[in-house]
Formats: structure tokens, sequence, C-alpha cells
């Protein structure tokens, strides 16, 4: 008898890959690293106010991007990501609020601070739900509900009582006056602030690539196919959520944390409902799986936002609405990976 | 005694306005499931059906009732155009639940403006010595316990409820054995977004009506199905409300209605790491079978 099929199935199996084995970058990657210079170069010619908004348009970028790896990519969606968002932007600013004898300091050790809050949230919400190996559709509603009563805990912070150090929750206003970024003895407004969110979010970017491109990527993808064969390849299927969950918690607490920087306040709803709808739709609106599409969806729409409610337009969010049920309902919503097929095959 | 009372009546509230915030959803999620994330919505759309027949001179009760029906029809149209083409595709239906959600939100808001005729509470209110109480809460109470029989009898007594369950458990095999499988998902998406309006008719009174008023019920709606699961439409509905009742009764007592609903979360969190499937499945799969 042949005994060579089972003398091989009682080999050890080899152990998996190396887990950051680096793969080719794809053809959307290049037009995203060439998208970024554009903005750059945009950024050095508008005004000093002008690269004041634009800032805003980008600093988004991020929380959309790690989305787009925990839902695109990784098939676990949150509503959630507006939670990590407010936590460490809440963080930011009672730490750097506290810290005012080193304002360098104060800036370094808020974004340190914010980053870990969310991460502490993420790991905590990611074990049970991971852990548990609960079904598809739960991940979604607990996110959702842990924002509500986030921003429900934060607007009942009014008053005196309560205070961090000697910095106000604020309740429903929100924490104000919180301080921007500080290097090298200035505090950055303007077209520096610009500059410093961009370079921010293309090392976001970079991360998200790094991710995505690696064996790491490839698990993902594994798992949103068929976690139990996954399993089966003897990758740890919970780690592997649990993993990418974290990262994507921690890009929308960057997203966060350059947005108290930009803006010098926050308030509860920006982890309320409405707000907690934005990152859906754009990744939605991107195709999910395309880090092109939702650049440049998240690009185009916050730009289209900002326009809607600063001429205080009622219909935005109606607009955003019918976006996502047309997104999701028009089967080939795969703009962004015909865009990249025009410029070369996928890699 | 006065004590007593006031914390089973606390518990019974607490329990039957969980009940109702999610007896629609348990529904539809346990047939095909799907979360209906617009299901606040219906709710604030069946109150404001009922606020508007109450401010022309329908009795109350007619209200609630008008309410039930205008919604199934909504869900019909909902589920015709939009959730039918997810079944199987639970995130997407998700996704656009929410879209929809927003439409209905912010569209009631531009159509109707921010607020509407509230309706008054009837019944007035009761009292045992020093421990008082309303009657209408009372009635909700009764209920939300007669809807779950009703529920019991239509799963288990008629011919479609035996169409359902079968549909519930082996969709391919039902199908080959006649039923109509896309009609009981319109059927059943229609009584869920009915459940819904009704809820919403029979909470209207004790809220402010408008656009945004889905939103209170969308945390502790989610929580209960969460706990519950989807195994089980009865057993969920009734274990995890009582469940979750008991896990936020206390700490509402104590500490105030918020952290009675951040009790809920944790007690729910720690639930689904024991129990994955929801407390619908083990209490099947312990008591039922």
């Amino acid at each position: 008898m042949d005994t060579a099929p089972l003398a091989e199935l009682a080999q050890p199996i080899p152990k998996a890959q190396g887990f950051f084995m680096f793969k080719r970058l794809k053809v959307e990657d290049y037009l995203v690293a060439t998208l970024w210079i554009a903005v750059a170069v945009y950024g050095s010619v508008i005004s000093d106010y002008s690269a004041s908004t634009a800032a805003f348009y980008i600093l988004n970028v991020p929380m959309a991007l790690g989305l787009a790896m925990l839902w695109g990519i990784a098939g676990v969606l949150s509503f959630g990501q507006v939670a990590f968002f407010g936590l460490a932007g809440y963080t930011y600013g009672i730490i750097a609020g506290n810290i005012v004898s080193n304002l360098a300091l104060a800036s370094v050790a808020g974004v340190v601070g914010g980053l870990a809050a969310a991460l502490v949230l993420a790991l905590v919400f990611g074990y049970f739900l991971f852990y548990g190996r609960v079904e598809a559709w739960i991940v979604p509603i607990v996110t959702l509900v842990m924002t509500l009563i986030l921003a429900t805990f934060m607007g009942q912070t009014a008053g005196y009582e309560w205070k961090v150090g000697q910095v106000l929750l604020g309740g429903y206003n929100g924490m104000t006056n919180i301080p921007p970024m500080h290097v090298w003895g200035v505090d950055l407004f303007g077209r520096p602030l610009f500059y410093y969110v961009l370079a921010v979010v293309v090392v976001a970017w970079l991360l998200t690539v790094v991710c995505l491109r690696s064996s790491f990527g490839d698990v993902l993808v594994a798992l949103r196919e068929d976690s139990l064969r996954t399993e089966l390849f003897g990758h740890d299927v919970r780690l592997m959520q649990l993993l990418c969950f974290s990262v994507a918690a921690i890009l929308a607490g960057v997203s966060g944390v350059l947005y108290v920087q930009w803006g010098n306040y926050i308030t509860p709803d920006s982890m309320g409902l409405l707000q907690a709808t934005l990152p859906v739709v754009w990744v939605a609106v991107g195709g999910r799986t395309s880090l092109l599409g939702v650049v440049i969806s998240t690009l185009a729409l916050n730009v289209l936002s900002f326009q809607l409610s600063s001429s205080g337009n009622q219909y935005a969010f109606v607009i955003l609405g019918a976006l996502l049920v047309v997104a999701m309902v028009v089967p080939t919503f795969g703009w962004s990976q015909r865009v990249a097929a025009v410029f070369g095959r996928r890699g | 005694m006065e004590s007593v009372l006031s914390v089973l009546y606390q518990f019974g509230t607490n329990a039957a306005f969980l009940l109702l915030s999610a007896i629609g959803l348990i529904v539809i999620l346990g047939m095909m499931n799907i979360i209906n994330l617009a299901h606040g919505e219906l709710m604030m759309i069946g109150a404001y059906v009922a606020s508007f027949l109450y401010h022309s001179g329908v009795p109350f009760a007619a209200c609630v009732v008008a309410s039930f029906l205008a919604l199934a029809l909504a869900g019909v149209v909902l589920e015709r155009l939009l959730i039918r083409r997810f079944y199987g595709r639970e995130l997407q239906a998700l996704v656009v639940t929410w879209g929809v959600s927003l439409i209905l939100a912010q569209g009631m808001l531009l159509l109707f403006g921010p607020f509407l005729a509230s309706i008054p509470i009837p019944f007035g209110s009761g009292a045992v010595g020093a421990f008082s109480f309303s009657w209408y809460w009372i009635a909700l109470i009764a209920i939300s316990l007669l809807l779950v029989a009703g529920l019991w009898f239509l799963y288990y007594r008629t011919a479609f409820g035996l169409r359902a369950r079968a549909t519930m458990q082996e969709r391919e095999m039902a199908r080959a054995l006649g039923v109509r499988t896309g009609r009981v998902y319109m059927l059943t998406f229609a009584l869920g977004s009915g459940l819904a309006g009704l809820a919403g008719a029979l909470m209207a009174p004790t809220t402010t009506i408008a656009p945004y008023m889905g939103q209170q019920y969308v945390a502790p709606a989610f929580i209960t199905v969460v706990t519950g699961g989807s195994a089980n439409v009865i057993a969920g509905a009734l274990g995890s409300t009582g469940f979750l009742s008991l896990a936020e009764t206390p700490f509402t007592i104590w500490f105030g209605t918020f952290i009675g609903i951040v009790a809920m979360l944790l007690a729910s969190l720690v639930l689904i790491r024991l129990l994955p499937k929801g407390l619908s499945e083990w209490i099947q799969r312990r008591w039922l079978s």
C-alpha cells in the first residue's frame, strides 16, 4: 500500500508564512501616492485660510482607511469608528490641556495618550466580540451602541464637577480651547498645520498599505471569504480580527487627534448617530475594497458636506442616506477598480 | 411592601419598554437574520401616524391599530424595493437600512418640522400607600405580554407560523416542499415593521414626538436583540428582556437611567462572550428540545 499520503499528512503543518512578508504594491497605490503629491502641490498655491479648510478635508482619511481595511478587506463591519475618533480627541484634550508647562511635551503626550485610549477601548470590546466568535451582524450593532453610550456619557458631563485636572469636559457644549499641535516652539495653524496633517495622513495611509500588501492582508481577505477554512490553515482568526479592529481603531484615533488639533474643540455630537454614519458612507461610496476609491470618496464627500453644512443646507443627511442606499444597491459599484485598471493591470 | 411593589413596577416598565422597542426587530432577525437599522425611524413614523389621527379626533386605541397597519404596509414597500435584494448579505442589509433611516428621519424633519403635537397619557395614575404608578405603564406591561402570547399563537398555532418556522429552519427544504419563502419573508418583514409602528404609537404618549425620537430606542432595542439572538423569537424576546431588566433595574434605581443602560450593555457583552448565539439558542437547547 502506498503510505506516502499519510506520511505527508503526518508532517507538522508548515508555520504560516512570515507575518509581514511584503508583497508587491498595486497600481492603485501608485495612483494614491500621485494624489498625495498633487494635494501637497495644491496646498502650496492656495491661501493660508483655504489651506486650513483643506486640512479638514483630508484629516478624516485615516478613519476611512481603517474602516476600509476592517469592512472591505476583513469583512468585519463597525459602526463605531467615531467612538475611537471621539475618545482619542477627548483624551488628547485632557492630557494636552493639563500639561501647560511644556507645550511640545503636551502635544506629544496628548497624541500618544489619545491613540492609547482608542487602542484600549478597541482591545476590550474586540476581545468580547471576536473571542466570543459572535455572528457577523453583532459587531456593527454592539459598536454602534458603544458609540451612542459614549456620546450620551460625554453629553451629561456639563458643570464644574466634571473637571479632569484643569480641563472641563463641557457636556453638550463640548470641550473647548484644546491646545493645537506644538512643535519647535510654534503652534501649528494655517499652511503649516495643513502640511502636518498631510504628513500624518500619508503615514497612516502607508501603515494601511503595509498591512494590506503583506501576508497579513492576505489572511484578512481569506477570513472574509471563508473564516473556517482560514482557521483550518492554521491562522488564529480571532487574533487576526482583533488586530485588524485595533489598527482600524488607532487610525480612527489619528483622525480624532488631528480633528481636535485642527479645530481646538470637540463635542459629543462627534460621536452621535449622524456622525457614525459618515465613515460608513465614505467607505461604501468608495467601493470598500479599494484604497484609491476610499481616499477619493472621503475627500469628495468631506468637501461636499462641508459646503452643504456651511451653506446651512438641511438636505445633507438625506443626500448621504441616499448615497448609502445607492452604493449598496447598485451591484457594480467598483468604479475605483476600473479607474485603476485604466492605468494598468492590477498587481 | 411599597418598596417591593416599586421595584417590581420598575422592573416591569423596564422590561415592557425593552420588549416593545425590540419586538419588531426580533421578529425580522429571527426569520431572515437581518437587522433593520431603520427600526427606530419606523417607530417614529408610527408615533407620527398616531399623533395625526389622535388630533383629528380618532380614539387612541384605533390610532394604535392604524399605526400597525400603516407601518405594515410601509414594510411591504420597503421589503419589495430594497430588503429582498439583500437576503444572505446581512452586513449590506444593515448599511442599506441605515441609509433608509437617515432619509426617513431627516425627511420627516424637513416635511413636518422639529416637533409634533404630543398625546396626553391615558388612564391617569394610581397609588398603593406611598407608591404611586401610572396605569398606562401597567397597561403597556399587559400589552407586551399579550403581544408575546399573540406571537406564540401566530408561530405555533397557524399555517403561516408553520411555514415561517420551516423557512427559518431550512429555507431550501421548505421551498422544495412548496412554501413560498419569498412571501414568508415579505409578510415577516411587514409584521416586524407593523410591530415597530404599534410600539411607536404605544410609546408616543410617554415621550416627545420628534423626527429623531427613534434614536432613543436604538441602544436599548439593539442590546436586546444582541442578547436574545436569532434562534427562537419567543424565547429571545422573553429571555433577553427579562435578563436585561434584571441587570438594569438595580442600577437605574441607584444611579439613574444612563448607568442602567451602561449596565445593560456590559451585561450583554459578558453574555455574548459566554453564549455567542444569544440567550434564545441556549434556552432552546436547554429546555425546548
